[in-house]
């Protein structure tokens, strides 16, 4: 839902709710105490709602995660021009959304993964703000092969890829995770922040 | 008598309100607010006062004692036109 939509509804809510101050002898007669039911339950729970749930959708946008200020070589990385950096060709390329890019990579493809996701935002913010954030950042895990295969199984220049079937262990070693996309020799120029001053960038066209 | 009865309802409802009102205003500033703190802000701050202010009323709801919730019903009828 849009947010001026939210904010409309949130601002009614305020004004029923304010009605309910003014005036609580309102609620002597049956209609005021539905009135005040609306407005001080199902209006506010509601909006509530509304706004956790606009809060979460926003926290997938890039421009979310790159406002803390120890992302903004990150952010940076995505404009390399050079395609052998990962996730600057999957930015630039169009192969993740492009308002959505860090989280579709670092989302976890599991049931709770969303939540999952949330809870690790939070651990974020606790380490920029209350402890100081690790340098270099690091991932809390060995990145698995599973968010790269949520969008690249099936596909033919993955299933088909020369390295990829030069025999059949490797394929099943990669579903598999025992062998990382990421490992040396394969896709493993990431973000690469520590040379981003010795690169070329790309400039989208306007 | 009826004022007596009613004003320490009305004054909890009041409460209830205000605390609403300031989670609800605090929710709302947080969404003109895109950064991560404006989610803390929103769960922490405007998500504890709207919890006080909706458990307040619910408490105030069921703590209205029967015989006073018909006599005001009979009140509101009587002073219907």
């Amino acid at each position: 839902m849009p947010t001026f939509l939210i904010l409309a509804v949130l601002v009614i809510t305020i004004a029923l709710a304010v009605l309910v101050v003014a005036r609580p002898a309102l609620t002597v007669a049956r209609g005021g105490k539905i009135l005040a039911f609306i407005a001080l339950f199902i209006f506010p729970m509601f909006a509530g709602m509304l706004g956790l749930e606009n809060h979460m959708e926003r926290s997938k946008q890039t421009s979310f995660c790159l406002t803390c200020h120890v992302m903004g070589d990150y952010g940076k990385s995505l404009y390399v021009d050079d395609p052998s950096y990962i996730p600057a060709a999957h930015f630039q390329n169009g192969r993740v959304p492009r308002d959505q890019a860090c989280y579709t990579c670092h989302t976890d493809y599991t049931i709770y993964g969303t939540f999952s996701s949330k809870l690790k935002g939070l651990h974020h913010i606790y380490a920029q703000y209350i402890t100081k954030p690790q340098k270099p950042i690091k991932l809390y895990h060995p990145y698995n092969n599973r968010e790269c295969l949520h969008c690249h199984e099936g596909s033919r220049s993955f299933e088909q890829g020369a390295l990829h079937t030069a025999d059949a262990q490797t394929m099943a070693d990669i579903k598999s995770n025992k062998l990382s996309c990421l490992s040396s020799g394969c896709h493993d120029t990431i973000h690469n922040v520590q040379n981003l001053d010795h690169v070329k960038y790309w400039k989208p066209v306007q | 008598m009826m004022e007596n009865q009613t004003n320490p309802i009305h004054s909890k409802l009041r409460r209830a309100g205000v605390l609403i009102i300031v989670g609800l205003v605090v929710q709302t500033l947080s969404l003109l607010w895109n950064h991560p703190l404006s989610f803390i802000a929103f769960v922490s701050i405007g998500g504890l006062f709207l919890a006080m202010g909706i458990i307040l009323y619910l408490l105030t709801l069921v703590n209205i004692p029967m015989a006073q919730t018909e006599k005001e019903s009979a009140q509101a009828q009587k002073s219907q036109p």
